[in-house]
Formats: structure tokens, C-alpha cells, sequence
């Protein structure tokens, strides 16, 4: 799987960037990192130059919620991204809240899966869950379709 | 008129800018007290000098600042420049300097030395009368250093390694490269006329797993150019590692192939000292925790031997330090150098040789690049990756390499990327490590080692 990922807005802070690469890479995905200090025409960009079949996202800064804002605008401007799975994580406001008023907002913006303040791997483990739950919807879909048109 | 000359005028036909009298500035550093240059007090070498961090937008706050420093014993004052003006954004730098000054709230980070000019500055300079250090980050700072030298500024922090690697993501190295040339000459010229200007170079970097052999290469190339250029007084610098035994033995290695690599230029007649930063990485927030880092890393530096030591604050976790908290810790600081006394000599002959192999090793590799200049071979080794510094965010940089701490905490390389790193350092830089672990253990590994001191 292709996974497109890098740190949004002017954020600088790339420690978190480059494990998050390398922890891709064990995993077994095809990882386009852009880096820090990426805009969002530049991710959405590189997703249909690879093909990715996930965006992530980081922030450290919290700058995330200013650029997310624009996130589904953005997207319904490129062609066949429907089935993009869209990711977002690290500290996803500038000062502190609570990660239960956080996820709901940010699903609202357009990401499926939502990390504030969550550790690396739970993130991934998220992600993965995340694509198995789809194929399993996706066959069971199938399923029904083929029952369907034999019937 | 001369190119140099040339170059001047273009830098210098821009709003935000003093009007130049360059022959007073001249005459100025001719006549300057020698206690304003860093370079005199090194060579006196009663102490190891103690330099803070710190900058406020207003002339009122600076001020104010310096005064609390001289009353906690300072050696060398700081002067840190806002971020605006680090990226020659002058504009904005003026209308946060008003803010600030109208609202008496910061809204720099940082000193705004051009928009405040030289003929201000130096004011408060040569009313304290003691070395100011520029700190800044600039890669374009051809401008800040002239109005910093005329100000009474005589050491110059910075180098187009140091300040670009770990900075940005897209500035371009080449361009780097000649603007410090242009630094280099101008410190150089100016250091005819008095005690020399002193350059340092900042050896922290990224200040995340940096493996001492990069540390090392990068301070002395960034010596070479300036050396090069004609400075006569130049710092090597490094940061706290997390281990003494690696801090030791980067310290002794690090001065032996200074002498050596300015010998083989014909340079030798150049003065050059060592900085040592307290610990750069992430802080713990307990504010006394910090201090005991502080104070710890202080006893280091003694025993590296460095001839300047650059403090940290209690307040470092929690963002830009009071003046209050600040002065503290120069206060601490000297005290505990005041104190230390009957420091063990320690040798570690094995590891010293294994970092000297590979530093040679690595030097070897830039030299030997086709370019005709020292600039170009050290941009081309950087671009392909001969030298490659952990976690730097820009594009040139190609991140291959790998570093982890071993059970003493030495920072080893697990992976060498295109690092000419010989092989019989690399399998010894590896059998210190585990490496049967798989990677996502090697990331909580590395993720646990960025935060040792938190």
C-alpha cells in the first residue's frame, strides 16, 4: 500500500516525521514522505502523482486545525479521491483540549481516522484495523452483489 | 570598485537599512575596547567563559536584560535575533518591533538588530563594555553582520552548514555558501584593524542522535571556509551528547584535527577554541530536574576542557526564559566552575581512535570530490549524502543515516547510509548496539533516547 505523509503548514518539527517513516516502512508500505513545512495542495498533489491509497497527516505545532478547515474544499477539486483513506495525527491544537471534543471535529473536516496526542504505533495499529475493516466491507459487499445478481 | 564592495551596495540599497558611515565604522573598531572582543579574553584564558542565550525586541527589555547578566557575573552578553529578521523579512520585524514597544508585549522572539540599527545598538554595547555573541540562524545574514559589527558585535555564531541544515527545508545551500563567503570576508577585514572578530561555528545541529564523526566533520569544514576567507580566531562547537565518556572523547578529538586540518592549509597562525553547549535536546519540566541538568552538564564542559560554555534556563521546557531565570543560571554556572577543581584527566584511547578514523575518513571523501572549491565539494558531499545529518528537515539532506544509543548511551551508527563510515568503525559502532530487535522496537528505542533527559 502507498501512504503519503508529512508535516502541514509551516511546522518545522521533523523528528516525529522521520519515525513516522521509518515505522511505515517496517510495516511494509510504500511511504512518499514530503517533510515539514508541506501545504495542503502539495499533499493532495502528491497522492495522485503516486496513486496513494492513504494520506497522513501530522502536526506538532497544532497548526493542523487552521489548514484542516480547508481540507474538503480542497479535495472535491481533484478527481477520484473518494476512496483516499485520510489520516491525521500528533498535537492537533495550538495550547491543550480534550481529544474527545478534538476527533469529532477534525471527522468533520474529512479525516477517517483522527490521533491527537497518540502514540506511534496505537496510530498505525489504528490505520491498520482501519484497512482491514474496509476490505472486509468491500468483500462483503462483493458478496452481496454477486448473491444478488444470481438470484 | 571591488566585487566585495559591489556586493555591499546591493545589500545595503534596502529601506529597513542604517545609513552607513563605513569609515566611522572603521575607525570605530580601531579605537574599540579590547574587552568588547571575545578573541582577547580567550587569549587571556583565565576561565572557562559563560555566555547565556537571549534576545527581546525592545532596546528598553535588552537593556534591561544585560544589566541582570552583568549582576550574575556574565563573561560573554548574547544578543539572539528574532526569527523576521533571521529570514530577512525586515518588514515585518518593524512592525512587531512597534507592537512590542507600544503594548509592552513581545511580539519577537528576538532582538531586531537591523530595524533597531548600529548607531542604537552600539549604545548599549559599549555602555556594558563586555563580548557580545550574535546569535541568530540566518542564511543570509550578510547584512545583520554588517550592522552587527559595526554595533560593537565582534563574535559572529553561525555557517552555512549550521545554520541551514537544521533550520530549513528549502532555502538553497548553494546560495548559503556565498553568503557566508561574504560573512567570512567581511569578519576577516574587519579583524585587521584590532583584536580579530571571532566566528563559531554551531556544532549542535539538530541536537537529536547527531553521531559525533558528522558533529566533527561539519565544524571543521565550516572552520576551513572561514580560515580560508581570513579569520584568525575561530570556535569549534559541540552539545552535550548524553554520555561524559562520548563528550570526552569528541572534545579531545575534536581539537587535535583542528590544529591538524588548519595546519594543512597553512592557517595555523588562526586561534581556535572550543564552545560547549549545555544540553540542547528536549528538557524535563520540572524546573529543578533542569537545573540539575544544568549544573551537570556544566561539570562536563570542564572536563572537555572548553574554553566558553553556553547555558540553558530552568525555564527551557517551557519556552522563551525570563531574565530572572536566566541570569540564574549564569549565576549557577559560575559558581559551579568556581567550585570544580582537581578534574581527573581522562583518556579513552580506543574510542578517540575509532572517531578520528572516521572523521578522516569522511574528510577524505569531501575532499577528493571533483569541484573545484572547498564550498562546491562540500555542497556536492552533502547532496550525495557523504555527509548526512540525522533528522535535518531540508530536501538536500538524505536522512539514510541511523543512530541509536548504545547501554552507556554513546550514540552509535546503526546504518551508515552513503557515509564513508570505514568498516571496521562501522562493525565496531554496531557490536556496541542491539541490533536483533526489529524496527518498530528500534523506534521506541530511538523515540526514548531523543527524551533521556526529560
Amino acid at each position: 500500500m502507498k501512504v503519503v505523509t508529512g508535516v502541514v503548514g509551516n511546522d518545522i518539527h521533523v523528528v516525529a516525521n522521520r519515525l513516522i517513516e521509518l515505522s511505515l516502512h517496517a510495516r511494509g508500505y510504500e511511504v512518499f514522505n514530503l517533510g515539514v513545512n508541506t501545504y495542503l495542495e502539495e499533499f493532495f498533489d502528491a497522492v495522485v502523482e503516486t496513486g496513494a491509497d492513504v494520506l497522513m497527516i501530522s502536526s506538532l505545532n497544532g497548526e493542523a486545525e487552521g489548514w484542516s478547515r480547508e481540507v474538503k474544499l480542497l479535495k472535491s477539486k481533484y478527481k477520484n479521491l473518494d476512496d483516499l483513506i485520510m489520516m491525521i495525527g500528533g498535537n492537533l491544537v495550538v495550547g491543550s483540549a480534550n481529544a474527545e471534543d478534538i476527533i469529532p471535529k477534525y471527522k468533520n473536516y474529512g479525516f477517517d481516522i483522527v490521533c491527537h496526542q497518540v502514540d506511534l504505533n496505537t496510530g498505525l495499529d489504528l490505520l491498520e484495523t482501519f484497512i482491514s475493516d474496509r476490505k472486509a466491507n468491500d468483500t462483503n459487499m462483493k458478496d452481496r452483489d454477486i448473491k444478488e445478481s444470481t438470484e | 570598485m571591488s566585487l566585495l564592495q559591489e556586493e555591499r551596495e546591493i545589500i545595503l540599497s534596502n529601506e529597513y537599512v542604517d545609513n552607513f558611515d563605513f569609515a566611522e565604522v572603521a575607525e570605530f573598531v580601531t579605537n574599540a575596547s579590547k574587552d568588547l572582543f571575545i578573541s582577547h579574553h580567550f587569549n587571556r584564558k583565565n576561565k572557562m567563559l559563560v555566555q547565556p542565550r537571549g534576545g527581546f525586541p525592545t532596546y528598553k527589555k535588552q537593556f534591561a536584560l544585560n544589566e541582570f547578566f552583568v549582576h550574575a557575573n556574565v563573561d560573554v552578553l548574547p544578543l539572539t535575533i528574532d526569527s523576521n529578521t533571521r529570514l530577512n523579512d525586515y518588514a515585518t520585524a518593524k512592525k512587531m518591533l512597534r507592537l512590542s514597544e507600544e503594548n509592552d508585549v513581545d511580539m519577537l522572539n528576538g532582538y531586531p538588530l537591523v530595524n533597531h540599527g548600529y548607531r542604537t545598538t552600539r549604545k548599549m554595547i559599549t555602555h556594558f563594555n563586555k563580548p557580545v555573541s550574535l546569535r541568530h540562524g540566518t542564511p543570509d545574514a550578510r547584512l545583520l553582520i554588517e550592522t552587527a559589527i559595526a554595533s560593537g558585535i565582534f563574535e559572529i555564531e553561525g555557517g552555512p552548514i549550521t545554520y541551514l541544515l537544521p533550520y530549513s527545508k528549502n532555502f538553497p545551500l548553494d546560495k548559503a555558501f556565498l553568503y557566508w563567503k561574504y560573512v567570512e570576508r567581511v569578519c576577516a577585514n574587519y579583524s585587521k584593524l584590532n583584536e580579530p572578530i571571532n566566528r563559531e561555528s554551531f556544532g549542535p545541529l539538530t541536537a537529536t542522535l547527531v553521531p559525533p564523526a558528522i558533529t566533527i566533520v561539519i565544524q571543521l569544514l565550516e572552520m576551513l571556509l572561514s580560515l580560508e576567507e581570513g579569520v584568525k580566531s575561530f570556535s569549534v562547537s559541540f552539545s552535550q551528547t548524553g554520555s561524559m565518556n562520548q563528550d570526552i572523547v569528541m572534545g579531545a578529538v575534536i581539537k587535535k584535527l583542528a590544529k591538524f586540518y588548519a595546519e594543512q592549509i597553512n592557517c595555523s597562525d588562526a586561534a581556535i577554541h572550543l564552545v560547549y553547549h549545555q544540553w540542547m535536546g528536549a528538557f524535563p519540566t520540572n524546573k529543578d530536574y533542569a537545573e540539575q541538568l544544568i549544573n551537570m552538564s556544566t561539570v562536563i564542559a570542564s572536563m572537555v576542557g572548553a574554553d566558553k560554555i553556553i547555558t540553558k534556563t530552568r525555564e527551557e521546557a517551557s519556552g522563551i526564559p525570563t531574565k530572572e531565570a536566566n541570569a540564574k543560571t549564569v549565576a549557577n554556572t559560575q559558581y559551579t566552575l568556581g567550585i570544580l577543581n582537581g578534574l581527573p584527566n581522562i583518556v579513552d584511547e580506543e574510542e578517540e581512535e575509532m572517531l578520528t578514523l572516521q572523521v578522516k575518513a569522511i574528510m577524505e571523501a569531501v575532499f577528493n570530490d571533483p569541484a573545484d572549491t572547498l564550498w562546491r565539494k562540500v555542497f556536492n558531499s552533502i547532496k550525495n549524502g557523504v555527509i548526512d545529518v540525522p533528522f535535518s528537515p531540508h530536501i538536500i539532506n538524505h536522512n539514510n543515516m541511523i543512530t541509536i544509543r548504545d547501554a552507556k548511551k554513546n550514540i552509535r551508527i546503526i546504518k551508515r547510509g552513503n557515509v564513508p563510515i570505514p568498516d571496521r568503525c562501522y562493525a565496531y559502532e554496531k557490536a556496541q548496539c542491539d541490533l536483533t530487535k526489529d524496527t518498530t522496537s528500534i523506534v521506541n528505542d530511538i523515540i526514548h533516547d531523543i527524551g533521556i533527559m526529560q
